[in-house]
């Protein structure tokens, strides 16, 4: 869900006033260059430093981060002080604000580089430059425990087919993440499945029904304000979020991105063509002529949506929960529980599975980089060993042990008062303590793994989440015999593993035809959609074959064959672990 | 005019015009006076409440949460006085250069002014784009340095030909009579043009020195790893991603109802409001020199 | 005035006929005038005109990090590929329509309140007047742009529910949703939002016609509406030459971040302009080339939109830039 963050963060980034920084600061995707065959600065680095027993001694690492850590406190927090003690180094870093993208370049061009870099999508950049070392071998002689934890996915940590370096090390996704609930599908409020009974919500047809039942019986709210069916939020990039993955969604296909992936052939069609889709959009189309859509839903701002959500008029929304969860936020403090949203695995018709859980496998994908003009690579790859450990991971993400959190009876726990300061004194607690600095730094497992100890690794755990639903979310969920709104969804077991992971994970060099067709298509989809979800019924079917039109002429064919290649090659790549 | 009398026989017209001037004042009083309250009544309201809508000019659950979030926050106090010098510092020698580049190419019989009004007027519309910049301050040794807030935008043609354009109006009787009392060039400038330049003076400070105060995208560029070089303007950047962040992070992980206290949006208008109020302070006293209009006195040509 | 522009016709001739005798004795007696330009000359060469070498990244498939020798020059494909998309000439269409507008709008509306503030006698009432206007050019677009969306929305906006209201309409206009009012409503826009700030300028320009002249045409027994006329606007005709000519120049890079808060896409045909096209297939996408090509191609159009204005009004107004 992070994806379409950066696709806009780009856009927004380049107009980054004070003002217009939003929820995007997760930013950047840009380009990854081409695989050209760049001096691959090899591992002359294996040279220097010593191998013997652990190098203590101070020494300042300089450390780039594309993503922020406004909270960074220069090493003096108590996570870092310890990491310190530990490996003698301090870091010295610097964490984007603006567009990280554009300083990424700019390093680049001006060599000017840390020694530490973690470059998200921007690494090709740094790839084409000589400006990042391949970290093979330096894995392998002095990273136990990065090898320990990457295990099986030691290849999906290579750059391309054709220059298998590891320039980065993947931290950012997490490794065997288990999902312990559904954020996505489609919501209804409580009250509109309580009123018709609880009845099973599979698809759309389900879903239409109980809106437009309600909606008959209940046409204003208690003060007179009209009740709106279903609202979508269209705002900029919600649009995927909202408008457009659903159609995907809905007919069997997983998340990919814009593109929709064979899994047999690994062939990619761009989505919209396929036929099944157009049926999707006809149903928005119906829904908006019978008066169940906001006709507003294209031309409202994202505060306005939330507003919607907020003032609990809104019977339906197809989104996912972080986006609409400060509207839900304002109803949940107004104790109008019943106006809060569940979440079930809609889809055109039975035929169709809902895909939220098709297991995309570990994704690798953007990491930390060492710079070609590091002085001592070795002792920043056993820095950044000690990362993974066990012991480190556990500081990460729980703090210190007798200070952020204790062990009673074999099972890690977080006293009262620490736990009052995480909620009420965050920013300052987050500070002092220094817990989580390091989750994109250290490759690391994800919610769900459990430690030896059979203490999970991470704070979250599907207890917790259970804990965190109000008296009418649970009632709702008994009444559909479920403990969390996964248990509605098909589960990971009942697809194959994604042998290419996500197809949105997958970095296209800007430069790269593929990537400007890409933006073509967005302009044309963002516009013939909205027209022929409110076009009349009657003239639905004219408008979207003029969309088809307009996609071949821009050259839909030629982007999807382009993105097969990406898709395969990685495909490719990743194979090597299957052996495993 | 500020000196006028009330004549008995005021023309009707001037009557009309008079009502026609006030009616037009509060319309415009009320209509620009709405966004900036709204922003106000938004940074004083809870949070939470706020994602609701509707808050127009005054705070529905009123708290200063989201204020203080901002100041919970180290780093303020040095970017503050960073932000106070670059502003008293750029807006001095961003004056200087302007105003001494105006006189010259107002001056008619000097003869590089076409040359030096030509060259000026194309920088406002030619850029190199990014990448050279940046390698051309890299090159200077600018980096990690506080002259790169001041230096690199010193020469602003626009401001030179704002000023021009009032130096012209001037009387050139005035520099003349000067010449022959023995004054040169760098004298007239001055004792003759400065003076009377003054509402011209004091509006290019009021550009320069809300640039300066609002910059922040060459601290992030060129300073950003170094903590004694930070603005107010990049450390408020920062405030407001964290609150993002925090928010993001809570989105991918799971947790929820604690964070939401703080929403970015009410942190960025508390944020309008933080940045805004020194300039609304300071306003006044450059204001008074472009209201008023001025008493060129003695110096009648 | 009169005596003064001959005075220094005079001069001009005086000394043109100095310069044809010896440029360096001119020189030497204009040391000081030399003095405070060429350093500053000097600063501008280096930090504006010293990167234009970065322009050669139009003709080269640029890659940042490797040496100038080593990057692949392509020639004009960059700008063949520019003039070939169809999508340009309509970025470049809402780009003119949307700052010509800006301009004219930009022009009048400041100018008439400046002209109107400068009527008001009790000077508390002007000041806070004034004050209050331009406090919204520190108000953020997306703020702004949020407000103008509510305002006009179909679900309690105040200019639809006065329209209702007053029987003018029966049934709440959808005007985000209507591609022909885009333009219009991000001119209306920027004139709330900008109006105040553009004052200032002209308030000074004011502030600096001597009041004598007010006093004597008073005397003459003028009316208030015939002051403006006569005294007020040639007062500040140079300045307004003088910004014009530069908003003429800079018609064509008026930056998006209205039109794309403002947007949606119901109005994507209207909304969209160069400056995010250039973005959005250039820099965005990591195409340094691509996004430099069209940088060169507003710079062009720039300095020629500035040396036509700048040639007409020194023609017709004797009042120029250069």
């Amino acid at each position: 869900m992070r994806k379409w963050f950066k696709v806009n963060a780009l856009l927004l980034a380049g107009a980054m006033t004070l003002g217009l920084v939003s929820a995007c600061s997760k930013s950047s995707d840009g380009t990854d260059a081409a695989p050209s065959g760049s001096a691959a600065a090899s591992t002359n680095a294996a040279k220097s430093g010593d191998e013997g027993g652990e190098d203590l001694t101070p020494v300042t690492f300089t450390y780039f981060s594309e993503d922020p850590n406004p909270n960074w406190n220069h090493m003096q927090d108590d996570v870092s002080k310890a990491l310190t003690k530990k490996t003698g180094v301090t870091l010295d870093a610097e964490f984007a604000v603006g567009d990280p993208a554009q300083k990424v370049a700019l390093m680049a061009a001006s060599g000017v580089y840390p020694d530490i870099i973690a470059a998200k999508g921007d690494i090709g950049k740094l790839v084409d430059a000589g400006a990042v070392l391949d970290l093979t071998e330096l894995i392998d002689k002095y990273a136990p425990n990065i090898k320990k934890v990457l295990g099986p996915y030691m290849s999906r940590a290579k750059y391309t087919t054709e220059d298998q370096s590891i320039y980065s090390i993947p931290t950012w996704s997490s490794v065997d993440e288990v999902k312990a609930t559904a954020g996505g599908g489609f919501e209804l409020q409580h009250r509109v499945v309580k009123e018709a009974g609880y009845p099973t919500i599979r698809t759309v047809h389900d879903y239409e029904k109980v809106i437009k039942d309600y909606l008959a019986k209940h046409p204003t709210d208690e003060n007179g304000n009209k009740n709106i069916g279903l609202s979508l939020n269209a705002d900029d990039w919600h649009m995927y979020i909202s408008v457009t993955n659903p159609a995907a969604f809905v007919t069997g296909a997983s998340d990919d991105g814009e593109y929709y992936v064979n899994q047999e052939t690994h062939e990619a069609t761009y989505h919209f063509r396929r036929p099944e889709e157009k049926e999707y959009f006809r149903w928005l189309n119906h829904m908006n002529a019978e008066g169940l859509l906001d006709k507003e839903s294209f031309v409202q701002k994202y505060d306005q949506y939330k507003a919607k959500v907020a003032s609990g008029r809104v019977l339906g929304l197809i989104d996912q929960d972080w986006d609409y969860n400060d509207g839900q936020q304002a109803l949940k403090t107004a104790g109008k529980f019943d106006q809060t949203y569940g979440h079930y695995p809609v889809t055109m018709s039975e035929q169709f599975k809902e895909t939220s859980f098709w297991p995309t496998g570990f994704m690798g994908g953007y990491g930390i980089s060492i710079s070609s003009k590091a002085k001592d690579p070795v002792r920043i790859i056993k820095f950044l060993d000690y990362l993974a450990s066990d012991e480190f991971q556990i500081m990460n993400n729980w703090g210190i042990e007798g200070k952020h959190y204790v062990v009673e009876n074999g099972k890690r726990v977080v006293p009262k008062e620490v736990q009052d300061r995480i909620n009420n004194d965050n920013t300052a607690f987050t500070k002092e303590s220094g817990i989580g600095f390091y989750w994109n730094i250290m490759v690391h497992y994800g919610d769900g793994v459990k430690d030896s100890t059979g203490n999970y690794y991470t704070k979250n755990s599907p207890e917790l989440i259970v804990d965190g639903y109000s008296d009418v979310e649970k009632e709702t969920l008994a009444a559909y015999k479920a403990t969390t709104w996964k248990d509605l969804f098909p589960k990971e077991d009942e697809f194959n593993v994604k042998a290419y992971g996500a197809a949105w994970n997958i970095q296209i060099p800007g430069e790269d035809e593929v990537s400007i067709l890409g933006n073509k298509m967005k302009d044309i989809t963002w516009k013939r959609i909205p027209q022929a979800i409110l076009a009349k019924p009657e003239d639905f079917d004219k408008i979207w074959d003029d969309y088809q039109n307009d996609l071949i002429k821009a050259g839909v064919e030629k982007m999807e064959k382009g993105y097969t290649r990406y898709v395969q090659d990685r495909v490719k790549l990743w194979s090597a672990d299957e052996g495993k | 005019m500020h000196a006028l009398k009330k004549s008995t026989g005021r023309p009707w017209s001037d009557r009309w015009f008079d009502v026609a001037v006030y009616l037009l004042l509060i319309l415009v009083t009320v209509v620009t006076l709405y966004p900036f309250l709204n922003v106000l009544a938004i940074s004083l309201n809870d949070s939470t409440d706020s994602v609701r809508g509707g808050i127009t000019i005054y705070p529905r659950v009123p708290t200063f949460k989201n204020y203080e979030t901002i100041f919970a926050f180290g780093g303020l106090i040095t970017g503050l006085k960073i932000s106070v010098l670059r502003t008293v510092v750029g807006t001095i020698l961003g004056l200087i250069s302007a105003s001494m580049l105006a006189f010259t190419i107002s001056r008619s019989d000097f003869q590089g002014r076409r040359f030096v009004s030509t060259f000026l007027a194309l920088t406002m519309y030619v850029s190199g784009g990014l990448i050279p910049f940046y390698i051309l301050i890299r090159d200077l040794n600018m980096m990690n340095t506080f002259a790169v807030y001041v230096l690199p935008g010193l020469v602003s043609a626009f401001n030179v030909f704002v000023i021009r354009s009032f130096i012209d109006g001037i009387p050139f009787a005035l520099q003349e009579s000067a010449k022959l009392d023995g004054a040169n060039d760098w004298t007239i400038f001055w004792r003759v043009i400065l003076p009377l330049t003054k509402p011209a003076l004091a509006t290019i400070a009021l550009f320069l020195a809300v640039g300066q105060w609002n910059a922040w995208f060459d601290t992030y560029l060129y300073n950003g790893s170094s903590e004694k070089l930070t603005t107010l303007q990049f450390e408020l950047m920062k405030v407001l991603q964290s609150t993002t962040t925090n928010a993001d992070q809570f989105r991918g992980r799971n947790m929820t109802e604690v964070m939401r206290q703080i929403s970015p949006e009410s942190v960025k208008m508390a944020i309008t409001i933080v940045v805004t109020v020194p300039i609304l302070v300071v306003y006044p006293f450059l204001q008074k020199y472009f209201v008023k209009g001025m008493t060129l006195g003695a110096v009648k040509s | 005035m009169k005596s003064m522009t001959a005075s220094r016709k005079d001069t001009v001739v005086q000394a043109a006929a100095k310069k044809r005798s010896a440029f360096w004795k001119t020189f030497v007696r204009q040391r000081y005038l030399y003095l405070m330009s060429l350093p500053f000359v000097l600063w501008a060469f280096v930090f504006s005109y010293l990167p234009l070498w970065g322009w050669t990244m139009a003709f080269q498939k640029f890659k940042p990090g490797i040496a100038f020798r080593d990057q692949k020059w392509v020639g004009l494909q960059y700008f063949k590929e520019l003039f070939a998309d169809e999508q340009f000439y309509r970025v470049l269409r809402n780009t003119l329509a949307m700052s010509t507008m800006g301009l004219v709008a930009g022009f009048v509306v400041p100018i008439v309140f400046a002209v109107v503030l400068n009527e008001v006698r009790a000077m508390s009432i002007k000041r806070f007047v004034q004050t209050v206007s331009y406090l919204p050019h520190f108000v953020s677009w997306v703020v702004v742009a949020g407000i103008v969306t509510k305002m006009l929305s179909t679900e309690g906006g105040v200019v639809n529910d006065l329209l209702v209201a007053l029987h003018i309409i029966d049934e709440p206009i959808q005007f985000m949703a209507k591609g022909g009012l885009f333009w219009y409503i991000v001119t209306a826009s920027d004139v709330w939002k900008e109006m105040g700030w553009n004052t200032i300028i002209y308030l000074a320009a004011i502030a600096g016609i001597g009041p004598e002249l007010y006093e004597a045409s008073r005397v003459d027994g003028a009316s208030r509406v015939r002051q403006v006329w006569h005294i007020t606007l040639p007062g500040i005709r140079p300045t307004i030459i003088v910004l014009l000519i530069i908003s003429i120049g800079h018609l064509i890079g008026i930056g998006f971040e209205k039109q794309f808060l403002l947007g949606n896409p119901l109005v994507s045909d209207y909304s969209q302009v160069l400056d995010l096209y250039a973005l959005n297939y250039g820099l965005g996408l990591g195409r340094f080339s691509f996004g430099t090509a069209i940088n060169i191609f507003n710079s062009v159009i720039s300095v020629f939109l500035l040396l036509i204005a700048n040639g007409i009004f020194k023609r017709t107004t004797k009042e120029s830039i250069f």
